[in-house]
């Protein structure tokens, strides 16, 4: 077990490597470091600083190399736009996504379970149709549109239409103004919009996969035999089924944390929460390089530890695959 | 623009003296009677400062100014309209109008401080403030704009209380200086021998205001009163101002109550509601601003080196309907005629720019007197060369993309195309600006002290060349005969009428000239709710938000 | 019997009544799928629409009408008008032309391009197949937003850009599948027979192996199309796509956005509608076929 957990995490070390001086060169080529100084009073100056301190006059590999040198130390350069650590940007941002993603991969899949089971064990029920049916449309939904009409009909609506004080779920922020904590109702009520938005499509996709995957388990040998002994149905859905019928889920959950990072560009931009996709935004529209720089490369190692922990995952879960 | 990072570059040069407007008087709710104290207030600002060290290059964010600095930075100067016109009153940090006279060719301005005027560590504000504040500015590294300050020769600080600024030579605009729209006055026995960027760009936690601000980074200010403010002590307990994404999650948090107040642009969704009903809440709304929205011309880039060709633009674009569709729902109907902003107005002349009506015979006429004919696409041309323009604006204003839709359909009507290639903020005012790549561009100018001075961006002295160490800030690259001189009398002449008509002679030169096309002044917006009582006033260069020490909350 | 009806012909080394039979069996399964069809029939006059927009459109593509602002859809405007009095039932015609022209347009070069390097990675063996796999590996590792926006900024924000950066990133998913299909074709009789009559790697592949694969094929395009249309729409909305006065649906849903919650929320509901519906439409039709081309998937 351990052998192959190494196994896959060396194997990741490279693509983490290639994809990170790949992403670094893409965006060096892109943005200007120096743009915004040299047309400064002190410009040529200032400018040539730059270049000496971000070593743009070695060659691409050479300023990876510098890059990485100083990123492994924990030294991520510092913000041509607001003058902070990229560091202390990243975590304060990283936090906020992290909430959104968290809460949205348990509520995508708890759901998803739920309408998965219920579908495979209602085959072509009223009910079956009606989630397959909505199913389509989630996995046809653009988030950011359902986002909009979500703040229309679920936050304004109610508002005005019951002249209540404040809407019921709010749609900025993650708290109002004097509120802070993960604990409160003010937190849930400005939790539910966004998370709302950046799983509408996880959860049309895992519970059509749950279903499959429930189906599939429950034509196996094994549950039919179950079943023959007289073992409760109930009893035979959830302890066999349903155990087995997760062990897929569990890895497309791990390997879908990437999408959702990218899902929390689109839901933090449209719900204002300071999180990595707005400091994407921001830092694309500023042409921050050490941000973007930053962003990419952390983004990518978190994904690889995702698709790592999936791999992990499903050979630990899985007693069909042995490994060595 | 100045509300949008960076814009400000620009800008900062239009400091300085007098004061102008004409106009509309200020909104307010309550006011008068007795104001409830305590509380929190939450408030909207729509853009996070990049940084809290206001001159440094990461600090000119007009919202950082609004948030942060205006309630904790100490100013001489602040604004009040008197008889309809906009002008500087002293603050509280002075005990009478400083004075400035010349001697011997220099200027000398003397500020007489409150002897009660303390930081919020109980230490005097004195003239070694005045003196560490002229020393950071003018000699600093990466700071954002030093005009004014480097004209000042010495500040005298041998008598504490009575800071003397010597000028090495007369400079108009004075009253900018010290606390104007910029820059605060430093404290000099916490920052002295420290580096003063590290110290304040993430927020600091002393004040010379009535409030002491604590940022969190990414999501808000907290306002607390200050225990030692020696002005009247503010009736609130806290005041939280929330950053919202843009102008239309600035606008959702309102409309949702979740922030009190807000000072948004004006957005189309905005203007909207501000003209439809506004239930529950109180709104005021006011041309009568320090911005001026135009659109900026390259002088130097063809096909715009050719006089007949900016005019025949000119003439190709309906702006009064134009400014009626963009901004008719708060009553301004009518485009702009001079680049001066409308609290400046008695230093504009309206009779350059009033002429540029749509006029398609003598659009017809200029273009072919300067060699063009009109191609079977509908497009004229010259030497097998399309008659065609690139604008640049700032992506995500919507206004302003609206904007260009409708220049981009009323030129083509007279048979020139306009591309467009939008930037971010970032690399329109930082790059391609004023390296004078650009052709077109759409933006405001908003002033940062009631003080008329368009040389900076106008005079040819001014275009970024190595002289000026490619600083200029005349980005059109204009160079009309006879400009120089009336805007460099405009700057440095003390005597009013002198600057008035200099500075109206200059108008109506930019005008003839068509250096660029003034638009409209873009209105400023208050959108508050009912529960807020108190005196709420627009000031055009503080916003809203200045005089929240007023400010209480219904019960 | 479908598997059979697969093999039976082509170990004839016949390709010609293959095609026929199965594409007869194809036709008669894919139209049991009465959502599929249905689907086929809505884009069809969709994309009708869209292109046909100056001969349909009630308006000028850019007439603007600037006194009349933005009105409420009405008999004369049935979807309104935006601030600057565009009718917005002809923008979305026209910015539909936009939208989809990129859905299909991904879709086919991702398509083509794919196939032809999955088919030459599995039917060549190990190494093309491992470049292959690694490479694709790479670009799993960023989120593909935070690719594009980059991309674009880099290249251009005009809708050739949008069509090939978006189809760089969609290829190598139809890459990995043709791969995967060719693999465990290239064991079967059929081929092995045609390979021992003398028949060229290139003929192989083309006659013999793409025709049998065509099904996961195209229902992978029609999963491209569909995740361009919402890619694009989304770079859009964020200002980070097309530019105007170009406009797609995700631009209209971008100009749109400020209007949530208010007198203008009209604004909102065709666009966004109009996207939904396409990628419904086509996600049924990839339904569709993938039931018409492997039938055991249909209790599924």
């Amino acid at each position: 077990m351990l052998t192959y957990i190494s196994r896959r995490a060396l194997y990741s070390i490279p693509v983490i490597l290639i994809a990170t001086f790949l992403s670094f060169w893409a965006v060096r080529s892109t943005f200007d470091p120096t743009a915004k100084v040299r047309v400064s009073r002190t410009g040529a100056r200032a400018a040539e600083q730059i270049r000496v301190r971000l070593h743009l006059h070695d060659s691409i590999f050479e300023q990876y190399g510098y890059w990485l040198g100083d990123a492994v130390q924990g030294d991520l350069g510092d913000s041509e736009r607001t003058h902070e650590a990229v560091g202390t940007m990243m975590t304060r941002a990283f936090g906020n996504t992290l909430q959104l993603i968290g809460w949205g991969v348990l509520i995508s899949a708890l759901i998803a379970v739920a309408l998965g089971v219920y579908s495979a064990t209602h085959q072509y029920s009223k009910l079956d149709y009606t989630f397959t049916g909505l199913s389509f449309v989630g996995l046809a939904m653009p988030a950011f549109w359902f986002g909009l009409i979500a703040i229309q009909w679920l936050a304004v609506w109610p508002k005005e239409t019951f002249n209540l004080n404040d809407p019921i779920f709010y749609s900025v922020g993650l708290h109002s103004g004097d509120q802070s904590g993960m604990f409160n109702l003010d937190y849930v009520r400005h939790l539910v919009l966004p998370v709302l938005t950046l799983t509408v499509l996880t959860i049309a996709e895992w519970s059509r996969f749950q279903r499959a995957s429930m189906l599939d388990v429950m034509s196996a040998d094994y549950i039919r035999t179950a079943r023959a002994k007289g073992v409760p149905r109930r009893s035979v859905v959830i302890r066999h089924g349903l155990r087995n019928a997760l062990i897929p889920l569990v890895t497309v959950v791990a390997l879908d944390v990437g999408a959702l990072f990218g899902g929390a560009i689109i839901t933090e931009s449209i719900f204002s929460i300071d999180g990595m996709g707005r400091l994407f935004i921001d830092s694309i529209n500023a042409g921050d390089v050490q941000v973007l720089t930053a962003w990419v490369v952390v983004t990518a190692v978190f994904i690889v530890a995702f698709n790592l922990l999936a791999d992990v995952l499903y050979g630990v879960l899985d007693p069909r695959i042995r490994l060595s | 623009m100045i509300r949008n990072r960076r814009s400000l570059v620009a800008l900062i040069a239009l400091f300085a003296i007098g004061a102008a407007a004409c106009g509309s008087s200020s909104g307010s709710s309550g006011g008068g009677g007795s104001v409830p104290t305590g509380g929190t207030l939450v408030l909207g600002a729509e853009q996070e400062p990049d940084c809290a060290d206001w001159i440094s290059s990461c600090g000119g964010s007009s919202w950082g100014v609004y948030t942060i600095q205006e309630h904790t930075m100490p100013r001489v100067f602040n604004y009040a309209k008197k008889n309809g016109v906009w002008t500087e009153v002293p603050n509280v940090l002075v005990t009478k109008m400083p004075t400035a006279k010349t001697v011997g060719g220099k200027q000398v301005v003397t500020y007489d401080l409150n002897p009660k005027a303390v930081w919020s560590d109980g230490q005097p504000i004195t003239a070694t403030d005045f003196k560490y504040t002229w020393d950071q500015i003018a000699t600093g590294k990466d700071i954002y704009d030093t005009t004014g300050y480097d004209k000042i020769e010495s500040v005298d600080d041998s008598k504490p209380t009575q800071p003397v600024v010597t000028f090495k030579e007369p400079y108009a605009s004075w009253k900018g200086l010290f606390g104007g729209g910029l820059y605060g006055i430093f404290p000099s026995h916490i920052l002295q021998g420290k580096d003063r960027d590290a110290e304040m760009k993430d927020g600091y936690s002393w004040s010379g205001g009535p409030w002491i601000a604590k940022w969190a980074k990414g999501s808000q200010v907290t306002l607390t009163p200050n225990p030692k403010w020696y002005g009247d002590k503010p009736h609130l307990d806290k005041v939280i101002f929330k950053f919202l994404a843009d102008t239309a999650a600035e606008f959702q948090a309102f409309k949702s109550g979740e922030v009190a107040a807000i000072y948004p642009q004006p957005q189309p969704e905005v203007i909207a509601a501000v003209k439809g009903s506004t239930s529950g809440a109180n709104s005021y709304f006011t041309a009568d601003t320090g911005n001026s929205e135009a659109l900026w011309l390259n002088n130097a880039s063809a096909p715009l080196d050719s006089l007949k060709v900016r005019q025949a633009i000119a003439y190709s674009i309906d702006r009064d309907a134009m400014i009626k569709s963009l901004f008719g729902g708060l009553g301004v109907t009518k485009a702009s005629q001079s680049l001066n902003a409308p609290i400046l107005s008695k230093y504009s002349d309206s009779s350059g720019f009033v002429v540029y009506k749509p006029n398609p015979a003598k659009v017809k006429s200029l273009l072919e007197g300067d060699g063009y004919t009109k191609a079977s696409d509908g497009f004229y041309a010259k030497a097998g060369k399309r008659l065609s323009l690139t604008m640049r604006t700032t992506t995500g204003n919507k206004r302003r993309i609206l904007t260009e839709q409708i220049l981009q359909e009323q030129l083509k009507k007279s048979g020139i195309e306009l591309k467009l290639d939008n930037q971010s903020a970032g690399d329109l005012f930082g790059t391609s600006l004023p390296n004078g790549d650009y052709q077109v561009a759409l933006y405001a100018q908003t002033l940062t002290a009631i003080d008329p001075g368009l040389c900076t961006i106008m005079c040819s002295t001014n275009i970024p060349s190595d002289a000026n160490g490619n600083s200029g800030q005349n980005w059109t690259r204009s160079n009309v005969p006879g400009l120089d001189k009336q805007l460099e009398t405009v700057d440095s002449s003390i005597v009013e009428p002198t600057r008035i008509t200099a500075s109206k002679k200059g108008d109506v030169l930019m005008g003839d000239a068509v250096v660029s096309l003034p638009f409209d002044p873009m209105p400023n917006i208050l959108l508050w709710s009912k529960k807020i009582v108190g005196p709420v006033n627009d000031d055009p260069i503080f916003s809203m938000f200045i005089n929240i020490d007023q400010w209480g909350l219904k019960k | 019997m479908t598997a059979t009806a697969i093999e039976e012909p082509t170990l004839a080394g016949n390709a010609e009544p293959v095609a026929l039979t199965q594409w007869q069996l194809f036709r008669r399964r894919f139209f049991k799928h009465k959502v599929a069809v249905v689907s086929v029939v809505i884009l069809i006059l969709f994309t009708i629409a869209c292109f046909a927009a100056p001969l349909i459109a009630p308006f000028s593509n850019t007439d603007q009408d600037l006194l009349l602002g933005a009105v409420k859809p009405n008999a004369t405007h049935w979807f309104g008008t935006d601030t600057l009095g565009r009718d917005q039932l002809t923008r979305l015609l026209y910015a539909g032309q936009i939208s989809l022209k990129i859905g299909f347009a991904v879709a086919l070069i991702a398509t083509v391009f794919g196939t032809a390097v999955g088919a030459i990675a599995g039917y060549f063996g190990r190494s093309v197949e491992q470049a292959l796999m690694r490479f694709t590996d790479l670009f799993l590792v960023v989120p593909a937003l935070a690719i594009l926006a980059i991309a674009l900024k880099h290249f251009g924000r005009t809708d050739t850009v949008v069509i090939l950066v978006l189809a760089t990133l969609f290829w190598m998913y139809v890459a990995r599948v043709v791969r995967g299909q060719v693999l465990s074709l290239k064991e079967k009789e059929f081929i092995e027979a045609a390979r021992a009559s003398g028949a060229s790697r290139t003929r192989i592949i083309v006659r013999h192996v793409i025709p049998n694969i065509i099904g996961p094929i195209m229902v992978n395009a029609t999963l491209a199309v569909a995740a361009a249309i919402i890619t694009e729409s989304t770079l859009s909305f964020l200002g980070l796509g097309i530019q105007p006065p170009d406009t797609s649906w995700g631009n209209m849903l971008s100009d749109a956005e400020g209007f949530t919650g208010t007198g203008q929320s009209y604004l909102l509901y065709a666009p966004g509608l109009a996207i939904l519906l396409t990628v419904l439409c086509v996600n049924f039709i990839g339904d569709g076929l993938r039931d018409a081309f492997d039938p055991q998937s249909e209790k599924h």
